[in-house]
């Protein structure tokens, strides 16, 4: 059941994407259906359907944050890029990562390399190596932030 | 439309330019690797600021297929560091 | 067209090329690889943000604004992993970071 499920929707997802990239013509539906087609096989072949359970609350939650979170991070960094005086305070922190390791942590590291102030320099074992701008902000809250909006997309509720 | 685009577009070709400097200047070869990333979010800008100004929405997805390939080679890219690991990079 | 979207997508343009040259600024000004690297993933992309918003507001159908907005997470996923490609070879390679002033 869970199969069928998984490829109606990367079919549909497949297929929004095909009308996307055709800029919404229709004479070659034809091939793209058939593309479609290979396209959701490939999917299901290369990312089990068990694999993967996006919770799509989660994944709203988590576009929302990241989009506010962006546009604060290019302005906090613009501001401080043109200012006349730099006024930074780096440091390298490193903080523990409870997401389990591979996809998750290096989502975890990717936002973090573009939410406000932090940078990503290392995934290790049990801890992740941050740069940031100002240690004087509360570096280690805003990571716990976005590591339960990864867990709530991945359906790994704390 | 609006005429922004060109002037625009060499606005950001400019800044391409600029960041240069800093991969002259270095000093470590990781900051001469900062100018690669400028010109792949630079590029896709330029790139589609000219297709809306010339009318030539061909470059549209000449910018999304720069894009595509940009993610692709990064994933390959951190995946080997990953797997690799560098024990073999000794402090200068 | 209406005037309103017209003068909305002129504005992100604008507001897109200010991003740019922030974060042409900061590659310039900045102490050390990772502050480069801070102004890069954040200003330039937050500029491409703007200028894919501004371009897809003029597009002449739906379909054309989602193909320009999709641009806009590949090129994050793009530059969020070459950021921590060169940041971690750095740390390897033993470069420190810059400290600020005061602790010096």
């Amino acid at each position: 059941m869970t199969v069928i499920a998984a490829a109606l929707w990367r079919g549909v997802a497949f297929a929004l994407l095909w009308w996307t990239l055709a800029e919404g013509r229709t004479e070659n539906w034809g091939l793209g259906l058939a593309i479609i087609g290979l396209a959701t096989l490939a999917s299901l072949r290369l990312l089990p359907a068990t694999a993967l359970r996006l919770s799509p609350r989660g994944l709203l939650g988590f576009g929302t944050f990241f989009l506010v979170q962006s546009i604060r991070a290019g302005t906090q960094v613009a501001i401080m890029a043109l200012r006349h005086r730099l006024d930074l305070a780096p440091a390298m922190l490193e903080l523990p990562i409870t997401l389990p390791p591979g996809a998750a942590r290096i989502w975890l590291a990717n936002t973090l390399s573009l939410l406000p102030g932090t940078l990503s320099v290392d995934i290790g074992a049990t801890h992740l190596r941050l740069h940031v701008l100002d240690r004087r902000l509360p570096i280690a809250h805003e990571v716990a932030q976005v590591e339960a909006r990864i867990a709530a997309v991945l359906g790994m509720e704390k | 439309m609006t005429a922004l685009e060109w002037p625009l577009a060499l606005f950001l070709l400019a800044n391409l330019l600029a960041a240069l400097l800093r991969a002259a200047r270095g000093p470590t070869a990781a900051d001469r690797m900062l100018v690669a990333l400028l010109f792949g979010t630079g590029g896709v800008g330029i790139l589609l600021l000219l297709g809306r100004a010339g009318g030539n929405p061909a470059l549209v997805d000449a910018a999304l297929v720069l894009a595509l390939l940009a993610a692709i080679a990064g994933a390959a890219f951190a995946r080997r560091a990953w797997t690799d690991g560098d024990a073999d990079e000794r402090r200068p | 067209m209406s005037a309103v979207l017209e003068v909305a997508s002129a504005l992100l343009l604008v507001a897109g090329a200010a991003f740019y040259l922030a974060g042409t600024v900061g590659l310039l000004r900045f102490p050390d690889v990772y502050a480069r690297l801070h102004a890069l993933t954040k200003a330039d992309n937050l500029g491409l943000g703007c200028v894919v918003l501004g371009l897809s507001l003029q597009a002449e159908s739906l379909a054309v604004a989602v193909k320009l907005l999709l641009i806009w997470p590949l090129v994050l996923a793009a530059s969020a992993t070459l950021s921590y490609s060169i940041a971690r070879r750095a740390d390897r390679l033993g470069i420190t970071p810059w400290q600020g002033k005061e602790d010096r």
